[in-house]
């Protein structure tokens, strides 16, 4: 069964177009990825899919039934763990997890229950009388995911929930997607970082300019690049090679330095690797390894945009 | 359900808010203190209450009537009241509107006519209070007319129902206000109005913690949430207004009257007013402008409004500035009742203000409706 179809989803603000004629399935079970950089529309699509942006055009169905049409049974089947982490600092973990599991309609012991229930899960059990003002930045992130997740809803949306926190949070974080995925939830999880969405989604949508440029499972994206290679050429840090001239070499795509490697996109089938080499000995420049890269999700993106990730 | 989960949500977090709330109490607290000792001296007296001058003129030709009016008067003049006799060819009533006399009243053998000035709205008051304890002492059926029809019922009222209060509370020169129960009002009153600020944060707040979000993504209507955020506003700030009253009357002994109910109602309509007034100004004025404007006016109109001085009648510009702040008209409301036991008039001023409340209530939810976000 389908949890969220979407047809021809457009949002403009003004003349700007944010989401283009998007369409999109996701099947109950899945944890599907939004891969993107920033600015790419990701956190748009997902407002209009839990009700926070009203859509320009096109249809959002949630188990379904529109939500057009259906607003508050949308609601009551999706949690949202927003970008920007969403609580009351004035207000104990308990007391927020509590207050936004009242307005799903949870009360009495069964709000109790699932109140300690979603900060168990989180790992803010003892925490739950201490006030998110003293939280660490992961903690904050925990107990944003927890304040969405008490109600039980079949779609949990997590809008970046990694963002500037220490690995130990994220790893846990993680591991809770994985966890919620085991319990029956679909989740939609939205990042820039592909290692991340490439551990843990099922399938993965590659976002740009508000399209959705490539969807599938990671072996199915990376596929796509089977005509191309990834070389990358560590060299003396100090040393300044021209990643002009290596463009202009025959079959290279792209070609980028990042800290002391030169990052270079070619053409599969043309074998240039001795013409790169020449090029940077005939620079002074001083090679310390070459490697072949196994293509990744990194790769895969760059390839379909021409840009990095992280620009 | 959700309207009351809002309501205890905003309750419970503005407890948390001590700095807030630090200033809600102490702030007037102190003031009271501080102005309530401070100026004790200058409202000794009358100072509230500015000279009486009564103007009457007897066409019944009744000797009985005569002649306890004649004691009738010699007892309040004791007490500082002028009574004048009107001569022949004098227009009372034009002379009362002119602001030379504060009441003028005719004693007919079939009754008694009231003109009080609304200009000294107390002093006409605690006359209006006076005659009324003569007429009911000499069964005189009386009845007062000001500007509006329903002063008229109020006095055939109070004479009716024969109430004591106005009797005792009128002729007892003490029961003027003392710089200790003038203050304990105001302030009671300028704290009420800082609710505004309050208010210009309900929604503000959730959009700066983000929390806003979430709000919008829960199954719960605007309508709700707007509802559960005025209620539990407007009640934690009741609860920080009774409890300058409490302090006041119980640790300060100020005068707060026999009408506690009814002074309550009036603070309750001042609140609804200035919660909404923040609201509403959080949604005409973008972002920090917004505190700004509400900052300002609160000030001025506690300024004018005499939170910190007690301010006069007047017919100047200041006066219809004066005029404007919700400050006055709760404090002359408050101190009518407290004073002069106008029960009918503490009305109209609930009236204004819960009608001002509801225009500014309703500018925020069709604001609120039209926009994508909170
Ligand atoms: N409320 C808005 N008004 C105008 N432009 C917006 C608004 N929200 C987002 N945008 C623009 O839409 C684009 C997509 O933003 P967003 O969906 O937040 O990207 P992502 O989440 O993928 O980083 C960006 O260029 C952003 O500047
Ligand atoms: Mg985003």
């Amino acid at each position: 069964m389908n949890v969220l179809e979407i047809r021809n989803l457009t949002k403009k603000f003004g003349d700007f177009i944010a989401v283009d004629n998007m369409s999109l399935n996701i099947r109950e079970g899945e944890i599907f990825g939004f891969l993107g950089s920033n600015g790419a529309g990701k956190s748009t699509t997902i407002n209009m899919i839990s009700s926070l942006l009203r859509s320009t055009k096109g249809d959002i169905e949630v188990l379904g039934r529109n939500i057009a049409t259906n607003g508050k049974f949308a609601k009551m089947n999706i949690g949202i763990v927003p970008q920007d982490i969403s609580i009351y600092e004035n207000m104990t973990s308990y007391e927020n997890v509590s207050f936004f599991a009242g307005l799903y309609g949870l009360r009495g012991n069964l709000l109790k229950e699932r109140t300690e229930e979603a900060l168990d899960f989180v790992g803010l059990g003892d925490k739950a009388k201490s006030f998110p003002k003293n939280f660490s930045g992961g903690m904050k992130r925990r107990l944003n995911i927890a304040c969405a997740i008490a109600h039980r809803p079949k779609l949990i949306i997590m809008d970046e929930p990694t963002v500037g926190i220490d690995p130990q949070s994220r790893n846990y974080i993680l591991n809770s997607v994985r966890k919620l995925n085991e319990m029956g939830c679909t989740i939609i999880y939205t990042s820039h970082y592909m290692e991340e969405v490439e551990e843990i989604c099922t399938r993965i949508a590659i976002v740009d300019h508000g399209k959705i440029i490539a969807d599938g499972t990671k072996e199915q994206l990376k596929a796509i690049i089977t005509d191309t290679k990834n070389i990358w050429i560590e060299i003396k840090a100090t040393d300044s090679p021209s990643i002009d001239s290596l463009k202009q070499i025959q079959g290279v795509i792209t070609a980028q330095l990042e800290d002391n490697t030169i990052k270079i996109n070619s053409k599969g089938e043309i074998n240039n690797l001795n013409r790169v080499i020449q090029q940077l000995i005939k620079d002074g420049i001083e090679i310390r390894s070459v490697e072949e890269q196994a293509p990744n999700l990194e790769t895969v993106f760059l390839t379909l945009t021409g840009r990095n990730l992280r620009d | 359900m959700n309207i009351l989960n809002v309501a205890l949500k905003e309750i419970k977090s503005a407890t948390r808010e001590r700095r807030t709330l630090l200033f809600m109490l102490a702030f007037p607290i102190v003031l009271m203190l501080i102005l309530g000792t401070a100026l004790s001296n200058v409202f000794s007296g009358s100072a509230i209450v500015g000279e009486m001058q009564l103007l009457y003129k007897i066409t019944a030709n009744e000797p009985q009537l005569t002649q306890s009016w004649q004691s009738f008067s010699q007892e309040i003049e004791r007490q500082g009241i002028k009574i004048i006799p009107a001569e022949a060819g004098m227009n009372g009533q034009d002379l009362v509107k002119d602001g030379q006399y504060s009441a003028y009243v005719e004693l007919e053998s079939d009754g008694m006519k009231f003109y009080g000035s609304s200009k000294q709205s107390i002093e006409s008051n605690v006359l209006q209070g006076m005659l009324t304890a003569f007429a009911d002492r000499y069964n005189l059926a009386a009845s007062a007319i000001k500007s509006a029809p329903s002063e008229a019922k109020a006095v055939m009222e109070s004479i009716q129902s024969n109430d004591e209060f106005v009797n005792e509370t009128s002729l007892d020169p003490d029961k003027t206000p003392g710089a200790m129960d003038y203050y304990a009002i105001s302030m009671t009153t300028m704290i009420a109005l800082y609710s505004a600020l309050s208010g210009s944060f309900l929604f503000r707040s959730e959009r700066t913690r983000q929390t806003a979000i979430r709000l919008m993504a829960a199954p719960i209507s605007k309508g709700e949430l707007f509802a559960g955020k005025v209620i539990g506003c407007t009640i934690i700030n009741l609860l920080c207004v009774s409890i300058i009253i409490l302090v006041s009357k119980f640790a300060f002994h100020a005068n707060w009257g026999d009408h506690m109910g009814l002074v309550f109602l009036i603070l309750t309509a001042e609140v609804l007013l200035a919660v909404s007034l923040g609201l509403g100004v959080s949604y005409l004025v973008q972002g920090e402008k917004s505190r700004s404007v509400i900052m300002i006016f609160t000030q001025i109109a506690s300024f004018v409004g005499g939170a910190y001085f007690p301010v006069g009648d007047s017919d100047s510009i200041m006066g219809i500035v004066m005029n404007l702040s919700p400050l006055r008209w709760a404090n002359e409301a408050i101190m009518n009742l407290i004073y002069s036991d106008d029960v009918l008039g503490a009305w109209p001023t609930i009236g204004i203000n819960v009608a001002i409340a509801a225009a500014f209530l309703l500018i925020s939810a069709l604001i609120m409706r039209k926009r994508e976000a909170l």
